[in-house]
């Protein structure tokens, strides 16, 4: 049996283990808290953004901008969300499950530390990594979306594709994968915007048909396509924050009640060794005294 | 009958009211909008946007965009939109300063950034006219 001493450190550093993972609990907590506020925010955008494509969608054709026309996919473009941090869970493990997967060629763009190392580790092809601060500001995202679109219309990637930890709640995150580029069904698309953003479809009205373009559609198309992607990689990019977020609180919570365990048996342990010496000691002072006796 | 304007960017809803008319600037000037307008979609530019309800007037600083007009409602989405009140004119000549420096120092490098920083002090500018006209 371990030494009273030995228990009483590995007790010593149970405690610290677990006062630390139980702060780390807490500021996950308020993070995720103001990241699923965040990613809540850009929910109106979301809706109007659908609107406007929707309403687009009837009036232009599909070989009116590069965006909205498929071809041969030689090398897909993969922009993959992970956080700059571990002692997450199996988050980025999850995530990067899915990038396994991939066996035709393809070429990445990374926010995030944790996938940098990954990509580089696992010798693949990497564009360009970015990372983004805690509270991601819409420009940060931007960035790297108009990175991933000129390399699209570059021709040097034929897809753009993100991978990142959808947020589902704070206990289920789901690594998932979404074509962004080409944008082949425009009416799916926007679809996907209002599951998004939690609403049901306007039907479009009778007035619709008569909508005016200012200066003409294709231009206006020009200039909402890029937006459109912009928001879909910003949008994303808040989702996997607030995974991130959740994730490493359940984690931490783990941790803590872990330790939590681990103390009551170490102190359990401790308590006994501590009585076997002091029996043992009582013996001896007895044994003693019949002998001197 | 009234209108109703809602502009919104990425991070927030900015404004959501019943007006009378509103007169936003887009790329090929600006275009007022009374109740019963035509259905409309249009690019928006860096530029202020006026608001009339009964009577008086408000302004807002919004930066590049689209705005929708379908039926009696006025949509606006925008990169950047900030009512007069919250412009706080020390703040944005501090970040303008501070964004022109960049821009001297970013001179040929990653275009995106550049772009960035090209906006940011168009932006600025824009709200700084809008409050020192109004004064």
């Amino acid at each position: 049996m371990a030494s009273t001493r030995d228990i009483r450190r590995r007790i010593k550093s149970v405690k610290n283990t677990r006062q630390i993972t139980k702060a780390m609990e807490l500021v996950a907590a308020s993070k995720m808290k103001k990241a699923q506020q965040s990613a809540l925010a850009g929910r109106p955008y979301a809706e109007l953004m659908a609107r406007m494509l929707a309403a687009l969608a009837d009036h232009v054709e599909s070989s009116l901008h590069p965006f909205l026309a498929t071809r041969a996919v030689k090398t897909r473009g993969i922009i993959l969300i992970t956080s700059d941090k571990g002692l997450c869970g199996p988050l980025n493990a999850n995530v990067f499950k899915l990038v396994t997967d991939i066996k035709t060629p393809a070429k990445y763009a990374v926010i995030g530390r944790k996938g940098s190392q990954f990509i580089a580790r696992t010798k693949r092809d990497l564009l360009a990594d970015f990372s983004v601060s805690d509270r991601v500001a819409f420009s940060e995202v931007r960035v790297v979306a108009e990175f991933m679109m000129k390399q699209y219309l570059d021709g040097a990637v034929d897809t753009v594709e993100v991978i990142w930890p959808r947020f589902r709640n704070t206990l289920i995150q789901v690594p998932t994968a979404l074509p962004l580029l080409p944008l082949t069904d425009l009416k799916a698309a926007v679809e996907g915007l209002h599951h998004d953003s939690g609403t049901v479809p306007v039907p479009a009205k009778a007035a619709d048909s008569q909508m005016l373009f200012e200066p003409n559609p294709a231009s206006v198309l020009d200039a909402l396509l890029p937006l459109y992607i912009n928001r879909q990689v910003y949008h994303q990019v808040l989702d996997s924050k607030a995974s991130e977020h959740s994730a490493r609180m359940v984690a931490m919570k783990t941790a803590k009640d872990n330790a939590t365990k681990l103390l009551g048996d170490l102190t359990l342990e401790y308590n006994k060794a501590r009585q076997a010496a002091i029996t043992q000691e009582i013996l001896e002072i007895a044994a003693a005294q019949f002998a001197a006796a | 009958m009234s209108l109703t304007l809602e502009i919104v960017t990425p991070e927030a809803r900015v404004y959501s009211d019943t007006i009378d008319s509103v007169v936003i600037p887009t790329v090929e000037g600006e275009v007022g909008i009374l109740p019963g307008h035509i259905p409309l979609l249009t690019q928006v530019a860096d530029g202020e946007l006026r608001v009339t309800k009964g009577g008086a007037t408000h302004f807002l600083a919004v930066g590049g965009g689209f705005a929708e007009v379908a039926g009696d409602r006025v949509q606006v989405l925008a990169e950047h939109a900030i009512t007069e009140e919250k412009i706080d004119e020390h703040a944005v000549e501090d970040a303008l300063k501070r964004a022109e420096a960049q821009l001297r120092d970013a001179a040929g490098s990653d275009p995106a950034e550049f772009e960035h920083l090209q906006e940011m002090v168009r932006f600025a500018g824009v709200q700084l006219a809008l409050k020192r006209r109004r004064r």
